[in-house]
């Protein structure tokens, strides 16, 4: 998954071209300095608004369509999709939109199959749709073990992008960096809960998309609004071999290994999932989907219009003479069209949107451990709401520590590789389950149990005996897997595995909760409480 | 409709990953058969979701109303 190689990032030194970046920015550390101070005030606002667990875990379920279609964008729209894909395509041309449209197909399917049921059945995680009708304990810690495998990869990804981007942008220290990243979260999260997250992704989706649109028009101001023309001149510079398919798709399965984790992943990611329990109902949820979809696809569309305007008018050695990867790609282009005061812009605005992913990723953990793990398998669902709070801020406390530590252990690492990692977790180990226990009658406790962690161990072993491991940072002459992304064996594999151990064993507590659980599951009974 | 929403992305991606000349050939200058269809496929994402929601708030809604009743 190399679109998020802004992780390369923490590579590539800046070299001398005619550039600023790197040197610390008037501009951007404004820019900077008004989104903290307005972020925070949001958070203080609503801090006095977040006393029970359901205003800390799901905003008291007021979020409008609107404002959770933003927010959904804003929780996935990460840096890797804005600085990434910017990147990729301005050094590769057409292959970048292989990942922009893989991001955005993940959406439909969350829409027909996931989102509804899961605001019906669910309160907090989405591991409560998964155990509607299982046997709690069993269900929660399989499901908590993939949500935190999946959130803590993406964690590391992002605070080692935020550390290296930093460094390149405001010329900070890259510890500095990430612990400035780690402390703004946690205040955030801790605070403010979902409803201060909540409001830190609607403004960090606006900034983005804002930010993105007027650099794209910036842009086809240059060649008369008409993006063939763009397309023209890069052709020109660059040869017809920029609108192809180039070397990125040297293997066809590695090809659809990446596309399945990219489209059934989006539907397993627990800080997606969880933003379906900020509405008021699964009407609401759905109509939040078409918004986020409708967002997130004109992004990509901007992004490629992004990335083709950098190659020309930037130049790929220029953008990759500063940072291998490309990731420096947007920033770059916004200086040759705006100046530095529009770089600032720029770099304030990727930084936002790293703050408010890392923000939404660390609640959704937090709600995997206290909820999930504490309050219905240590306490037996007994807990009171005073007590839920309290392990839910120790939680965040704790995984905002870890997101910082490791994210200063694994410095200078080109991860890359975790991001498509959590991906293929997320894909392989919740996804199945989701399904299986949303829409089949005969799926038992244990079926789903053993499909959660067969799909959590089968991606991690066959990441670690993949090229991206065992080839680019073991230095080994060949892999024994041969695919980067596991996810074509493993979302079969996990599926496979729930199917046959479902047909083995029984489950009559499973199979007299159908009925129940699918009358809920459309009508909305007894939604949370 | 999730599988038509698969089929039309696994169709592009077959596409580059199978027949890179045929994405490779050029409509104009400037415009690929693979740029196209990449675009068409983010438009067709929109269209899917759209046609869902459309049905889902007229038809879907009203018939769990009903049951609720």
């Amino acid at each position: 998954m190399l679109a998020v190689a802004l992780l390369q990032a923490a590579t590539g030194p800046a070299t001398a071209a005619q550039t600023r970046i790197g040197e610390p920015n008037a501009v951007a550390m404004a820019f900077f300095f008004v989104f903290i101070a307005v972020t925070l005030g949001i958070t203080y606002w609503a801090a006095r608004r977040t006393r029970t667990t359901e205003e800390f875990y799901a905003a008291g379920r007021t979020i409008t369509a609107g404002q959770n279609g933003f927010a959904l964008a804003g929780d996935y729209m990460s840096a890797a999709s804005f600085l990434g894909i910017a990147g990729l395509v301005s050094t590769t041309g057409f292959d970048g939109l292989i990942y922009s449209t893989g991001w955005l197909v993940g959406w439909p399917v969350v829409l027909f199959l996931i989102a509804e049921p899961l605001r019906n059945l669910g309160k907090y995680t989405f591991a409560d749709v998964v155990a509607a009708r299982l046997r709690q304990t069993p269900v929660r810690i399989a499901a908590a073990i993939g949500t935190l495998a999946t959130v803590i990869f993406y964690l590391i990804a992002q605070m080692v992008g935020a550390g290296g981007l930093i460094r390149l942008m405001f010329g900070l220290s890259y510890e500095t960096a990430v612990i400035i990243v780690g402390a703004a979260m946690m205040a955030y999260v801790l605070f403010g809960g979902m409803i201060a997250t909540t409001w830190v992704q609607i403004v960090k989706a606006g900034l983005l998309l804002g930010g993105a649109a007027l650099l794209a028009v910036l842009v086809l101001s240059k060649f008369g609004f008409n993006p063939v023309r763009l397309f023209a001149a890069a052709a020109e510079k660059f040869g017809d071999g920029v609108l192809a398919p180039g070397r990125l798709v040297t293997t066809p399965l590695d090809t659809i290994s990446l596309g399945m984790a990219l489209m059934f992943g989006t539907a397993g990611l627990p800080h997606i999932l969880m933003r379906f329990y900020t509405v008021p109902d699964a009407r609401t949820a759905r109509k939040s989907v078409f918004y986020a979809t409708g967002l997130i696809g004109g992004f990509y569309l901007l992004t490629f219009v992004l990335g083709f305007g950098a190659m020309v008018l930037v130049g790929p050695e220029t953008i990759t003479a500063i940072d291998r990867g490309g990731n420096m790609a947007a920033p770059l282009l916004a200086e040759a069209l705006g100046g530095t005061p529009f770089l600032g812009f720029i770099a304030a605005v990727a930084f936002a949107t790293i703050l408010a992913v890392v923000a939404g990723l660390t609640l959704s953990g937090a709600a995997a451990l206290s909820h999930d793990l504490w309050v219905n398998v240590a306490r037996a669902g007994t807990a009171t709401a005073n007590e839920q709070l309290r392990v839910a801020r120790a939680a965040t406390v704790v995984l905002g520590v870890i997101a910082i530590i490791l994210g200063i252990s694994f410095k200078g690492q080109n991860v890359a590789f975790m991001v498509g990692l959590a991906f293929a977790i997320a894909a392989s180990a919740n996804f199945p389950a989701l399904v299986l226990s949303i829409f089949w009658r005969r799926s038992t406790t244990q079926g789903v149990v053993a499909s959660m962690l067969v799909g959590t161990l089968g991606t991690l072993s066959l990441i670690w005996l993949s090229p991206t491991i065992q080839v680019d940072i073991l230095k080994a002459p060949s892999a024994v897997f041969p695919l980067k992304n596991p996810a074509l064996i493993t979302i079969p594999l996990s599926f496979l595995t729930g199917i046959v151990v479902s047909l083995l064993t029984s489950d009559a507590e499973s199979l007299a909760g159908y009925e129940r659980v699918e009358r809920q599951m459309h009508l909305g009974h007894s939604t949370s409480t | 409709m999730t599988a038509l929403m698969i089929v039309l992305y696994f169709g592009f991606v077959l596409l580059i990953a199978y027949n890179k000349p045929f994405m490779s050939r050029l409509i104009t200058p400037g415009l690929s058969v693979g740029i196209l269809l990449g675009a068409l496929v983010i438009v067709c994402t929109w269209l899917l979701t759209w046609v869902y929601v459309r049905w889902a708030n007229t038809h879907y809604d009203s018939a769990v109303d009903k049951l609720n009743r």
